[in-house]
């Protein structure tokens, strides 16, 4: 125990000054804790519940939206704001941006809990590739709608407010840095917590076996919605503080952005290990790394080498990072190997 | 936990990539005034990203080759770092953050595309770094009051304006019937907001209003609609892709209409890669190479297309022209200037006022080029079926006649 505590204290304190001895990497570094938290919210599904949504994306741009249509719709007219492309006549004060942007935010969480309710009561009937290919209706329909809604900028686009005038250069990178910092680790001690609990297990369970499931009498339905509630909720939290990060929302490239966003969960997740807790966390980390590495220095063959990435994942760690270093290493998982017993077994076939 | 040991291990190795990984270039490097570009070199707008990347290199190897930027009595080259933005507003943004804070520029070029410009101006305008951008045309760019964003080119809202009232002038004055389709993108919506407007003034009838998807290869729908309600003019605009598959979908379901009016037909080399089929579509374009403005490195359209065409083999669409004059209005401000400040350098490109070969350059308050009206040509093919785009408005610049209405699909 004390052990992790040290852990968690050093992860803490290298998180919060991150972006103070890295300056010039904060937008990076804020970039990597929102997809941290996609691929931590999408393992809950696809990892241990066995349910491989591609529909996340859906509450990720529903709550940037959300995010900055309350952001300024509490100050401003909306409608407004939006056809003039958030012209300087409308101005927020400091206050009224970190107000806006607090509501925003709760907004952004809830209203996606509740939408991952309602759909999820719909289509959470469906099982393995049906369940899939639906989802991934869902992001699709949802970028082409809201790129049809007048009030939110439809094909011109959303542009959020602009950052006050406080704090000098680099307030707006450290304030949306330790925003999404702060989502993080707020999500990261939710999904842990959650893992600590009979609910995993039942997750597992429907995995593994979702009829065993319910001839066991777990109303498997139910902790589906729930699962898939609080993934929507750290969804929608992320999808909240990106919009501001981004300063412009477009319907199917930034909000509703299943091609990139929405798939790059699925690829960190696995790439790390799923049905982990640590796996996802990992997974996006090397993801990024990469992502940018191959950005600087294979410009215009950067997709090529993602391909090359993909394959090579699929091919050499199709457990991930976590599953290989498990396989290799099962004893630093606290997994004995009772040799003479293992030898046992194997002789026994 | 020997699992912690491993995390920790894996945190501190990011640690120390993260530290070793500041790789900084200082805006002016020896003889060198490094610019910063984020350009659309994968996805959607990956045509019309190297023909903005080529304009740009262009100019660069022109004026370096013609002596550089003289400041302080010093000469100096200039210099484009480059990233690709892959036509996504999302890391247009993220770039522009990198090239500024990593990178250390100090000045950056504008990428392809209103949605593009749009999510980097904040971007530049926070850090105060000037932006003399070539490609972002939406109107309500020029509304928010950015200090730092030059375009050297004319509003989207203005781009086919002019075929509206063409259309009505020959039309005896009346109103004419519309029908229009526009991809969902900020560029084109605005390119309609203009539509809407000259619509209202010359009292014409919007008939069909469609909107096109984002990844566009089906305009059918519409298309069939035309058929049927047989407007006066089909106005329809979606970049490069919008532009080929209209005349592409027109051809197919020999849709008759007595007005084409599109946009990106140059830079989808239409009259080449359609041939006949895109003949008498009339086009908005902000420059074309006959028009008759002149400078020093360039010297005028005509020289501009053939230097261009030898370079990289195809003639220059007006996105790399002004692209190429962007970098003509960086040299003239940093000389006016005589400086690298960024305020300085600033303010000299709110005063620029000059003459490229590409048309007169001069910014309103808001940062858009106000001295520089928007052309429209007609793709126009000879009997073997070679086509060629000819200016037909405004009259000062024409060099052919309007031909009108299109024939029907029946009698060519």
């Amino acid at each position: 125990m004390n052990k992790n505590l040290i852990l968690y204290a050093a992860i803490l304190i290298f998180g919060i000054t991150a972006p103070f001895i890295f300056p010039a990497f904060k937008v990076q570094l804020s970039i990597l804790c929102v997809l941290i938290v996609l691929a931590l919210t999408w393992n809950i599904q696809g990892g241990e519940m066995g349910y491989n949504t591609f529909g996340n994306i859906l509450f990720y741009g529903l709550g940037m939206y959300l995010c900055a249509s309350v952001q300024v719709g509490m100050f401003f007219p909306l409608a407004e704001w939006t056809e003039s492309g958030g012209e300087k006549t409308f101005v927020h004060t400091p206050a009224q941006f970190f107000q806006g942007m607090a509501v925003g935010l709760v907004v952004a969480a809830i209203i996606p809990t509740i939408v991952a309710g309602l759909i999820g009561y719909a289509i959470l009937g469906l099982r393995g590739h049906y369940f899939a290919i639906c989802t991934l209706g869902l992001g699709v329909a949802a970028g082409e709608i809201s790129g049809g809604i007048e009030i939110i900028g439809a094909g011109q686009g959303f542009t959020t407010p602009p950052f006050p005038n406080v704090g000098g250069l680099e307030a707006r990178g450290e304030f949306f840095y330790l925003l999404s910092f702060g989502a993080l680790v707020l999500t990261f001690i939710a999904v842990r917590a959650i893992y600590s609990t009979r609910f995993k297990l039942i997750l597992n369970a429907i995995r593994d076996n979702e009829d065993k499931a319910e001839a066991m009498g777990i109303q498997t339905m139910k902790y589906k919605i729930i699962g898939w509630m609080i993934s929507a909720f750290f969804c929608g939290l992320a999808g909240g503080i990106m919009g501001g990060l981004v300063g412009y929302i477009d319907s199917t490239d930034v909000a509703f952005d299943g091609r990139e966003m929405g798939v790059f969960m699925v690829l960190m997740a696995i790439l790390g290990g799923k049905g982990t807790l640590w796996g996802p966390i990992i997974g996006a980390t090397v993801f990024h790394i990469f992502k940018e590495g191959f950005w600087t220095f294979f410009l215009g063959w950067q997709y090529v080498a993602l391909g090359v990435l993909i394959v090579v994942i699929v091919i050499y760690f199709p457990e991930g990072i976590m599953g290989w270093l498990r396989e290799k290493y099962p004893e630093r998982f606290g997994e004995v190997i009772d040799e003479a017993d293992r030898k046992a077994q194997v002789e026994l076939k | 936990m020997k699992i912690n040991k491993i995390i920790l291990s894996f945190i501190s190795a990011v640690a120390i990539l993260l530290s070793t990984s500041v790789v900084s270039f200082a805006k002016v490097v020896g003889d060198k005034i490094v610019l910063g570009a984020a350009i659309s070199l994968t996805g959607k707008y990956s045509s019309n990203g190297v023909h903005t990347q080529n304009g740009y290199n262009m100019a660069v190897d022109r004026i370096n080759s013609m002596g550089g930027v003289k400041v302080g009595g010093k000469t100096y080259k200039f210099e484009i770092i480059y990233y690709d933005d892959e036509s996504n507003p999302k890391r247009a943004a993220q770039l522009a953050e990198r090239l500024i804070s990593q990178d250390k520029v100090e000045f950056m070029l504008g990428p392809y595309s209103s949605g593009l410009t749009k999510a980097i101006a904040p971007v530049t305008e926070k850090y105060g770094v000037p932006m003399v951008e070539a490609n972002g045309a939406s109107r309500s760019l020029f509304t928010k009051g950015y200090k730092y964003l030059f375009a050297v080119l004319a509003p989207a809202n203005l781009y086919l304006d002019v075929a509206i009232r063409t259309a009505v002038e020959l039309n005896g004055g009346k109103g004419v019937r519309i029908a229009q389709a526009f991809e969902q993108d900020a560029f084109s919506q605005d390119v309609r907001l203009g539509i809407l407007d000259a619509a209202k003034e010359t009292g014409s009838e919007i008939i069909i209003d469609d909107k096109l998807p984002k990844e566009l290869n089906d305009m059918a729908a519409t298309l069939v609609k035309v058929k049927q309600m047989k407007p006066d003019v089909l106005v329809v605009s979606g970049h490069t892709k919008g532009a080929l598959t209209a005349i592409r979908q027109i051809a197919e379901m020999k849709v008759d209409v007595p007005m084409l009016a599109m946009t990106h037909c140059d830079a989808a080399k239409l009259s080449k890669q359609h041939g006949k089929n895109s003949q008498y579509a009339l086009c908005a374009s902000q420059w074309h190479k006959t028009l008759t403005y002149k400078d020093n490195f360039f010297k005028d359209g005509m020289t501009y297309a053939a230097d261009f065409q030898k370079e990289f083999g195809y003639d220059p669409p007006y996105q790399s022209a002004e692209s190429s004059a962007a970098l003509l209005v960086f040299k003239d401000a940093f000389e006016r200037a005589n400086s690298f400040d960024q305020k300085k350098v600033r303010d000299a490109l709110a005063a620029t006022n000059m003459q490229t070969f590409y048309g007169n350059i001069k910014f309103a308050p808001g940062g858009q080029n106000v001295d520089k009206p928007m052309v429209l040509f007609q793709v126009m093919c000879d009997g073997a079926g070679k086509c060629e785009n000819k200016v037909v408005a405004p009259l000062k610049w024409a060099s052919a006649k309007l031909i009108h209405p299109i024939p029907k699909w029946s009698d060519r």
